[in-house]
Formats: structure tokens, C-alpha cells, sequence
């Protein structure tokens, strides 16, 4: 009977590690680039009264710099240069975020796709 | 001559196409679900176009997931939550619907030009069911919209919180909603 308790248990843990998500399957750097905009609401990092009081719902350039950092990882994780970036942002952190967005969906989609595959 | 008239041409397009960019919903909760209606509209002209989310009415982004609209069309066939049918006022004030497809719901039409992605009436839900978490819900949006009164950040911790910003990249205003 415990021996077949255990097979069960074994059978259900089988199937739960098969199971993939887009969650589980996201790229170390994909990873980061969610830490980052989840550290936007770290106490240090919320909109500071004088943030508040702009007439723009833009995000502010201290908060942006907070993103740039795993925006330039994900950008150059998917096989552009440093240079490259350099040459096509500028530096710009609006540019390197926004263009990390994109590479971020891209992957998401590639995700979903394999998944769907594998199924 | 040329090169001005080039420059002019390309300055035009881009302050037209800066009315309106993607709206991307990043779900960073890894305990909710989120469902919302999203709306779009004019912050002028007496808030007309308005545009919002009809069939669904609600958008569903799961826990861990980010989705993203690139505009009223396109986003039917490239996102992961699509809304087929959109719910629409031009002028008269009154509402009608109209599909993802119609012909004045194309990037660079006279509702897609003078819009942008403004609110999110949204309730979490405890991921993967349908029983809606009490106390994290809202109206999160672009605090300027005349139209409209929401705030850019809500707090519903220790459940969690919503934040609202755009990114603009050469006059492409990015919109984000960020559930943590």
C-alpha cells in the first residue's frame, strides 16, 4: 500500500514537472527585466512628491535609470552588440527600454509557441 | 530643398503617429489574475473619440504574464488576450459597436489618431479561479485625462500594487500598467 502511495506520488510530481508555463520558461534575463519594473515600488523607488506634481504621466528619469540596466541585458542577450545598441539608442533610456519591451514580447511569444509545440 | 522637404515629411508623420503607441499590461503578481476593461480617448474635443473594450469587456492577464496592444486592429492577432469587438463614440456621445477590423479602427484613422490609452477600471482575481480578491481593485489611468478620474498608483498591499507611466521613444508614447 506505501509502496503504492508512492508510485501515485511519484506519477503526480512527473506531471507537474512536464507542465511548463511561459513563467517558468522565461530567460534569466527576461527574469531581470521584471525585477526591475517590479522594483519600481520598492519604498526607495516610488514617485517622490515632486514626481507626483509633474503634469505628465511620463516616468521620470531617475525611475527610467532603474530599468536600464536590465533593459541593456535583455537587448544584448538576444545577440545585438554593445555597440549596436549604442549606435541605435544613442544611450537614450526611453529607446533602450521601450526597444527591451519589444524583445521581451518577441521571447514571450517564442515561448508560448514552443510550448504549444511540445504539447 | 529636398532633404528639408524629406525632414518636413518625416517630422509630420511622426508628431501624427504620437498620439498614439502599445499599451502593454505587465502582471508581475504571482498570486493574482487580472481582469480589466481598457479604454481609450480623446483628452480633448469633449473626450470624443472614446473607445473601450466590449467584447470581452474584460481583459484577463494571468499572474506572471504580460500582454501587450499595439493598437485597436493588430492587437487581434498579436496579443494574448485579444478584444474582438470595441465599443465606440465618435461624435454623437452615444455608443456603438465595432470590431477589431472595421475600417476606422486602423492605425493613422481619425479615432486611432486622436486616442490614447487612458484607464483600466481593473479587480484582481485569485489566480486560476474566478473569486475576485476584495481589497485589490481600481480605477488605474493617466491622472490628466479630463475625462475620466483615476489615479497612476494603487495601493493594495500587502496583495499587491498597480502603477500606470508611459515611455516615450521617438514620439512613440509607450503605455505601461505594472501589477506587482
Amino acid at each position: 500500500m506505501a509502496a503504492f502511495a508512492a508510485l501515485i506520488l511519484a506519477s503526480c510530481n512527473n506531471e507537474s514537472t512536464a507542465v511548463n508555463t511561459v513563467e517558468s520558461m522565461k530567460t534569466p534575463q527576461m527574469e531581470n527585466f521584471d525585477k526591475a519594473f517590479k522594483s519600481l515600488g520598492d519604498p526607495q523607488n516610488r514617485p517622490t512628491e515632486e514626481e507626483k506634481k509633474r503634469n505628465t504621466s511620463e516616468l521620470s528619469d531617475r525611475r527610467k535609470a532603474l530599468l536600464v540596466p536590465a533593459s541593456k541585458e535583455l537587448i544584448l542577450s538576444s545577440g545585438v552588440t554593445e555597440a549596436e545598441l549604442m549606435r541605435k539608442t544613442g544611450g537614450d533610456m526611453s529607446q533602450i527600454i521601450v526597444w527591451a519591451t519589444q524583445i521581451y514580447m518577441k521571447k514571450s511569444d517564442e515561448i508560448r509557441k514552443n510550448i504549444k509545440a511540445e504539447k | 530643398m529636398k532633404k528639408t522637404l524629406a525632414l518636413l515629411g518625416l517630422t509630420i508623420s511622426s508628431l501624427g503617429y504620437s498620439q498614439g503607441g502599445p499599451l502593454i499590461i505587465k502582471n508581475l503578481s504571482t498570486n493574482y489574475d487580472f481582469h480589466g476593461n481598457i479604454i481609450a480617448n480623446n483628452f480633448a474635443g469633449g473626450c470624443l473619440p472614446f473607445v473601450m473594450s466590449q467584447d470581452p469587456e474584460q481583459v484577463i492577464v494571468q499572474a506572471g504574464n504580460t500582454v501587450q496592444y499595439d493598437n485597436f486592429r493588430d492587437q487581434y492577432n498579436g496579443s494574448l488576450s485579444t478584444v474582438a469587438t470595441w465599443s465606440v463614440s465618435v461624435n454623437s456621445g452615444l455608443f456603438g459597436p465595432r470590431t477589431w477590423n472595421h475600417p476606422t479602427m486602423v492605425p493613422g484613422s481619425i479615432i486611432s489618431k486622436n486616442t490614447q490609452w487612458s484607464h483600466s477600471k481593473f479587480q484582481m482575481y485569485h489566480a486560476g479561479t474566478s473569486n475576485a480578491e476584495t481589497y485589490f481593485n481600481g480605477n488605474i489611468g493617466n491622472k490628466n485625462n479630463p475625462c475620466l478620474s483615476a489615479s497612476e498608483y494603487i495601493d493594495a498591499l500587502p496583495m499587491g500594487d498597480a502603477s500606470w507611466f508611459t515611455v516615450t521613444s521617438n514620439g512613440t508614447v509607450y503605455t505601461y500598467l505594472v501589477i506587482n
